[in-house]
């Protein structure tokens, strides 16, 4: 239910990686590879974290806005749901849901400021029109928990409250990833914390088996999140150019 | 949700409608509000079935899904209890942007049989409905607090009661356009708005409490609760319309005559209530001596049913009855014991009250504004054609009348001729005008009669409050 992760839709639909994976069928034929989509997601993601900045919503609408779109794309394609137009809507609908709510006007007003760019504008009404789309496309599942609240705990319990501003700063980086549909807020919470450790050189392994949870499943999060930081660097403006690019003009 | 919700554009051999309306048979409208209109209709696969339909019109101000409809969806989605009302579908029309919420149909809802009882029957309500009721509510309400919900808009309106069916007299909350979950809100909870209709508003919310808790919602169970065993709305302020959030000065005198001058030692965080310490209109000063609210419940000062509505009625929040001590109260534990169907007692004697049914505008079609001909004034017996394909006409059901399950704004009732004439086709089951086919007319009311007489002890096993909730 809606303040319990384990009662509520958003555990029962936790998907496996293979399932987040995917390049839909229309997009295949538009030539987009899944590292293309991958890159795409985590480009839209960083959009909907500055859009945010602009219209000053918190980090949760961030997260949940970010969760919608990635949830978006395990079922809908690039091609027929263009990013460009669904990673604000998915701002604009987590910004309700998060009882925050910004103007679609005052959004559209700073994606002409951050974008001058032709293919990122968007009428008031593409907006509207789009947030239906996204509610049906959810399935009306709205309700989205994230690590934050197990963070501030668990870093207190290990001892490691010192660390909260750089476990904090992975679990933002968390939603540059799809985690969030594949595990468990408080396992992406514990390997934020498994990270900032190694980072720290914080022994904390005693804390780590005392907790009731499956290391094995921490540490694989874990090294998601680093393998992430190390291919990262790797990732050139002029890869993300190409991707996009494959999205071609506004239909 | 689930099937259905597919977005067709396209349409029919035969109509208009969009793919998923093409799964309703329209009866009519029920209601009205700010938001949009209610609707009945039923299954076409399923024709024994009723839902309402909540139709959202797109917001005027530009500004896409009202707030509102998004928090009813994003709760009701994620919860499920027999308590609680059930959404069954959401549909969207992207042709003129607007939402639809189907929920099971409940036929009753206690402001109506508040209603009945007091203006149509003379007759209080019998003791087992009042307990089967008031167990269920909070039977639901312990449901949505352990989950960390408040319903913030509880009053007899939106409290649904099943009318014929299995699930015949069981309780469901609705309304969830004012509900949210307090675990970890964004904003203050005050910044929302003022919440909860003026006579089921807890005492620390008139004195301008910001951090309420889901206590509140327990005041207004109380406040139900005194309704139910009187048949009047227990303190029944004049409303000072203002914005924002002002303050009511009568309806905490209201309290404050029935339940005596709250001091700061029966309530210690009293003083810090911004309207009780600024005191502008001196409601310090409003003190009456003679409390008496077991002489205006007619209840005996000591007896178990008093006690609970006297723990529910708490000025402290801190110290008010919660949902789940309420459902262990002794008041439950004795003769007679609540049941799964509230208005059916199995105490033998007892008589079954039949309870109006809604009426049902039929000739408004799902935009609501293109009447599908001339409307029929109430008392009309006649039978008549509807507009929309396939539908019958209950003539019995003609009225409009509006559909609290959602909270909208009350319609005025243009009369009541209607309603007397439903009751009686439902005791009686021998009036039917005209021969008119009806979908939830004559037959179907007398079988449902028999049923009960047979099966008395329906959904009675199993439900004594000692049992274990289910959660």
């Amino acid at each position: 239910m809606a303040a319990n992760f384990w009662t509520s839709t958003q555990q029962k639909q936790l998907l496996d990686a293979e399932e987040v994976d995917v390049v839909h069928q229309v997009d295949k034929e538009m030539g987009f590879t899944l590292e293309d989509c991958k890159l795409i997601k985590m480009h839209m993601a960083n959009y909907i974290a500055r859009l945010a900045q602009n219209v000053k919503v918190r980090q949760r609408v961030v997260a949940t806005a970010v969760t919608y779109m990635r949830r978006v794309y395990t079922r809908k394609s690039m091609t027929e749901y263009d990013p460009r137009l669904v990673a604000p809507t998915c701002l604009y609908l987590a910004s309700k849901a998060e009882e925050s709510t910004v103007q679609a006007r005052l959004l559209v007003f700073y994606i002409k400021k951050l974008h001058s760019d032709e293919k990122y504008r968007f009428e008031i009404k593409e907006i509207l029109e789009m947030e239906m789309k996204i509610l049906e496309a959810l399935n009306y599942y709205l309700v989205v928990y994230h690590p934050y609240r197990a963070l501030s705990q668990l870093l207190q319990d290990a001892g490691m409250s010192d660390a909260t501003q750089l476990a904090w700063g992975l679990v933002n980086d968390t939603y540059k990833m799809d985690l969030i549909l594949i595990h468990p807020p408080h396992l992406i919470a514990l390997a934020c914390i498994y990270v900032a450790s190694v980072l720290k050189d914080k022994e904390n392994t005693t804390w780590f088996e005392e907790l009731r949870v499956d290391m094995n499943v921490v540490k694989n999060i874990a090294m998601e999140i680093l393998d992430f930081y190390d291919s990262h660097k790797m990732i050139t403006e002029e890869r993300v150019h190409l991707a996009m690019h494959k999205l071609g003009f506004k239909q | 949700m689930g099937d259905g919700h597919n977005t067709n554009r396209g349409s029919g051999a035969a109509s208009n409608k969009p793919e998923w309306l093409q799964h309703y048979d329209l009866i009519g409208k029920i209601g009205e509000g700010t938001y949009g209109l209610v609707f009945i209709a039923k299954i076409k696969s399923n024709r024994s079935k009723s839902i309402a339909i909540k139709k959202f019109k797109q917001s005027k101000d530009g500004d896409g899904v009202s707030p509102t409809a998004i928090r009813e969806i994003m709760l009701l989605r994620e919860i499920s209890h027999e308590n609680v009302v059930k959404l069954v579908n959401v549909h969207i029309n992207h042709i003129d942007m607007s939402l639809y919420l189907a929920f099971d149909y409940a036929e009753h809802d206690l402001y109506e049989i508040i209603r009945h009882h007091r203006d149509k029957v003379n007759q209080a309500i019998n003791p087992y409905t009042v307990k089967s009721i008031l167990w269920q509510l909070l039977n639901g309400l312990n449901y949505l607090h352990s989950n960390w919900i408040m319903h913030r808009d509880l009053k007899p309106s939106n409290i649904l009661v099943m009318g014929d069916g299995e699930e015949q007299g069981v309780v469901k909350i609705a309304d969830f356009g004012l509900a949210r979950i307090y675990q970890a809100p964004l904003k203050p909870l005050s910044e929302n708005g003022v919440v909860v209709t003026i006579w089921y508003r807890a005492p620390e919310l008139l004195l301008g409490s910001k951090h309420y808790t889901s206590a509140v919602d327990m005041w207004a169970v109380g406040c139900i609760f005194a309704e139910l065993l009187t048949l009047k709305p227990l303190f029944q302020g004049q409303e000072v319309k203002a914005t924002p959030n002002p303050f009511q000065l009568d309806q905490l005198d209201k309290i404050f005559k029935v339940l005596g001058h709250p001091t700061q030692e029966k309530w210690p965080t009293l003083v810090n209530l911004p309207h009780w310490q600024q005191d502008v209109q001196h409601i310090q000063g409003h003190k009456y001596d003679n409390p008496g609210l077991y002489s205006i419940v007619h209840l005996p000062p000591k007896s178990h049913a008093y006690d609970l509505l006297s723990k529910m009625l708490e000025y402290d929040p801190r110290k008010r009855i919660s949902a789940a001590q309420a459902l262990e109260h002794e008041y439950f534990r004795v003769e007679p014991l609540p049941g799964r169907n509230a208005l059916v007692s199995t105490q033998p004697g007892d008589k079954v009250v039949n309870y109006p049914v809604r009426p049902v505008d039929t000739t408004t079609d799902f935009e609501g504004t293109a009447p599908l001909q001339p409307a029929q004034p109430a008392s009309s017996g006649n039978a008549v054609t509807g507009g929309i394909p396939g539908q019958h006409v209950m003539p019995n059901r003609s009225l409009p009348r509006p559909m609290h399950m959602v909270g909208m704004q009350r319609m005025q009732p243009q009369g009541i001729a209607g309603y007397n004439i439903a009751s009686q086709a439902g005791m009686g089951g021998a009036m039917n005008p005209g021969g008119i086919p009806m979908q939830r007319g004559v037959a179907q009311a007398h079988q449902q009669q028999q049923l009960r007489r047979k099966d008395p002890a329906m959904g009675m096993s199993g439900y004594p409050p000692q049992q274990k909730r289910r959660f």
